[in-house]
């Protein structure tokens, strides 16, 4: 009988989705990913574990407890240490395992393997990690792992592609906003959590750029010139993708969307915000914690958008050729050459 | 030591409220207490003359490694002129390690400057050990406060030696005063681990005191870490690497079983150590939204339970009253104080 794994749909998944299913079901699993999340999630999570790390670890225990509940044999709970050379994830998210170990309710068992790329990305490593949890030969296992990581690459493909406007606006529409979203794809892409603030802004006409919207090449070179490189992935695409946008011609806006209580964030956050103010840059931060009220988000993001609308308007009138002339060249300029970048960078 | 290779050093004023207020108003907000408290430093020494700021790096994944660059960002949009010298750890390259070394030392020749770091290194030696005798007398001195002011004495003393023979006067005559000492030798004093992270445990004043109340209290305080730990691990890579650190993390085992950046996994090692070395109890102290130490605050209500030891956690921030920690730690050490009497323990009152 084939055995159920469990993968939460939580933190780390959201950049993996289709590697980890794919890899457990070519093994011959029974793969069950976590419902998304919901308010029950998260009062639960927030009830596992102590009250002072960040939302989306909270939200992680929340999984963890939904598949618990659905009779798994085993819960996926990698021990995520790096995901590229010279980057760590984040000490919550190295330590995860350990945590989710002392949490109070009887989880389980986990598999929990290591992934740590800090000195370059091994596949026989991960092989090795992988191995003592299966009783398939290791050869099964690193096809499966292979074919895993191919379905990844092109779903990677896929999403980079994909245009975060709303259907049916054409892509030079003069009404189109170009707005940055800077935050960790599990923020990004959790709709309960960030209260669906993506479809928010696509509805109301602005092309959406998300970091991971834009190459790796693009972003490494976008923070050559700091004299210290963060050493989190996340905080070096962060600060990367707010250096290439304001380099981007055009008028434009970029919203920091994070989590209460993340400890990256709170730096990196902290030096786009910097960064926006001298390049004069209208930006909006948001942080995101348990209270479920809409209203407030709305207008906050309503206002914004209105501002720079306002904005536009306003320089447009007093520099009405250039102006107009800068702004359709740079969507079409700035903004594409990193979508075709993306494209014909990813393998 | 750099004073013993020809710099002038602006040393800041001792970290007081004025410090945290300004550090607070220009740090982000959830940035983590050192490097509030840091920012204040570098303002207040900027007031004081200093025009170079020297600051420690690292590598990840805890902050810390990124606090010199912030804080030179931050400094810079304040208008405040500073030169930033940051020394990474040698493991990033030793070259580099170099380079910074001599960028600060200028043109002193190399033997003097490693003769100043030997210096210095030794007197952070001295003073930890001496450090070591005031935490077991404390707590059994019949003067109050006797034991703390001859430390205070020995600090000005130890800092000025200018030399290594009068650097082991100044120590020795101040371990002999401090064993000196009246003591009730017959005292009951309980014992108390204080793990957590580094800067919370060696700056006193962050950390609302806490070694201090409770050796006032009647506890044998001992720490995780002591300065030297530090110098010797991370500025100095580790060339003279002790024991300590590297033992602490040998008993996270099974609790924790990855490093998570910072002291997390020291703090479980040494929590750990002491539960087995018959403390009577454990007080790990951090800074709000320190990210290791949060990891290892979720793991204690486990070695808690498995070696049955109470164990506190406290975190601490800009806020500056003083009464709610001083409740906590009272009731922490009368618990204690009645479990030790009693031989029970009410575990559902231990984990705070």
């Amino acid at each position: 009988m084939a055995c159920k794994v469990g993968i939460p749909r939580a933190l780390l998944y959201y950049r993996f989705s289709r590697l980890w299913p794919v890899f457990f079901e070519k093994i011959g699993c029974e793969v069950k990913v976590s419902d998304e999340t919901n308010k029950a999630t998260i009062d639960q999570g927030a009830a596992s574990v102590v009250d002072e790390v960040c939302l989306p670890v909270k939200i992680f225990f929340g999984h963890l407890d939904w598949l618990s509940d659905c009779h798994v044999d085993y819960l996926f709970v990698p021990r995520i240490v790096s995901i590229e050379k010279k980057a760590y994830i984040c000490p919550k998210v190295m330590g995860l395992p350990d945590m989710a170990a002392t949490a109070k309710k009887d989880y389980p068992p986990f598999i929990s393997p290591l992934i740590n790329n800090i000195r370059g990305e091994k596949d026989e490593e991960y092989i090795r990690e992988l191995s003592p949890y299966f009783s398939c030969g290791k050869k099964r296992l690193k096809q499966a792992w292979l074919e895993a990581k191919k379905e990844q690459a092109r779903y990677d493909q896929k999403i980079s592609k994909e245009f975060w406007i709303e259907e049916g606006l054409k892509d030079d529409d003069p009404e189109l906003l170009n707005v940055l979203v800077l935050s960790h794809c599990y923020v990004a892409h959790d709709r309960y959590l960030n209260m669906n603030l993506l479809e928010k802004l696509k509805k109301a006409k602005c092309r959406v750029v998300l970091p991971e919207n834009i190459s790796d090449e693009l972003l490494e070179r976008a923070v050559k010139g700091l004299k210290k490189k963060p050493f989190w992935t996340y905080g070096k695409q962060l600060l990367g993708a707010a250096f290439w946008f304001s380099r981007m011609p055009g008028r434009k806006g970029a919203i920091i969307l994070t989590t209460f209580g993340c400890g990256i964030d709170s730096f990196i956050g902290n030096m786009a915000e910097r960064h926006f103010k001298k390049a004069g840059i209208p930006y909006l931060i948001i942080t995101l914690d348990e209270h479920t009220g809409q209203a407030g988000l709305e207008t906050r993001v309503e206002a914004f958008l209105d501002m720079l609308r306002w904005r536009r308007k306003h320089y447009e009138n007093n520099f009405p050729t250039y102006g107009e002339y800068l702004d359709t060249i740079a969507r079409d300029a700035g903004i594409h050459r990193a979508y075709s970048c993306c494209t014909s960078h990813d393998k | 030591m750099l004073e013993y290779i020809g710099l002038t050093v602006v040393v800041p004023p001792m970290t007081s409220k004025r410090t945290i207020v300004l550090g607070t108003q220009h740090a982000p907000e959830f940035a983590c207490l050192p490097l509030k408290i840091n920012i204040g430093n570098f303002i207040e020494a900027k007031e004081h003359g200093a025009d170079t700021f020297l600051m420690a790096g690292g590598v990840g994944p805890c902050r810390f490694g990124l606090y010199g660059q912030l804080e030179a960002e931050i400094l810079g949009d304040l208008g405040i002129d500073y030169d930033a010298l940051i020394i990474e750890p040698p493991d990033k390259g030793i070259w580099q390690f170099v380079r910074r070394v001599r960028k600060i030392t200028g043109s002193a020749s190399w033997l003097r400057v490693l003769q100043g770091i030997h210096l210095g290194y030794r007197k952070a030696c001295f003073v930890d050990s001496l450090e070591r005798v005031v935490e077991s007398v404390r707590p059994r001195e019949r003067a109050e406060g006797t034991a703390d002011r001859i430390f205070k004495q020995a600090l000005f003393t130890i800092d000025r030696a200018s030399n290594n023979t009068e650097l082991e006067e100044a120590a020795g005559l101040a371990r002999q005063k401090l064993q000196h000492i009246p003591q009730d030798e017959d005292k009951d004093v309980l014992k108390i681990g204080l793990v957590g992270e580094i800067y919370t445990l060696l700056e006193p004043f962050a950390s609302g005191d806490v070694e201090r109340k409770l050796g006032r209290m009647g506890a044998h305080v001992v720490r995780s870490i002591y300065l030297s730990d530090w110098v010797s691990d991370h500025l100095l890579g580790g060339f003279l690497r002790r024991k300590g650190q590297e033992e602490y993390k040998k008993y996270a085992k099974p609790y924790l079983n990855h490093f998570v950046g910072g002291h997390g996994i020291e703090s479980i090692g040494a929590g750990v150590f002491f539960a087995n070395n018959g403390f009577d109890g454990i007080i790990h102290i951090a800074p709000l939204t320190c990210m290791p130490e949060i990891v290892a605050h979720c793991i204690f209500p486990k070695v808690s339970e498995d070696l049955d030891i109470p164990v506190m956690t406290i975190y601490l921030d800009e806020q500056a009253g003083e009464e709610g920690l001083n409740t906590r730690l009272e009731a922490f050490v009368d618990l204690l104080a009645n479990t030790k009497k009693t031989g029970l323990l009410d575990r559902s009152a231990t984990i705070c």
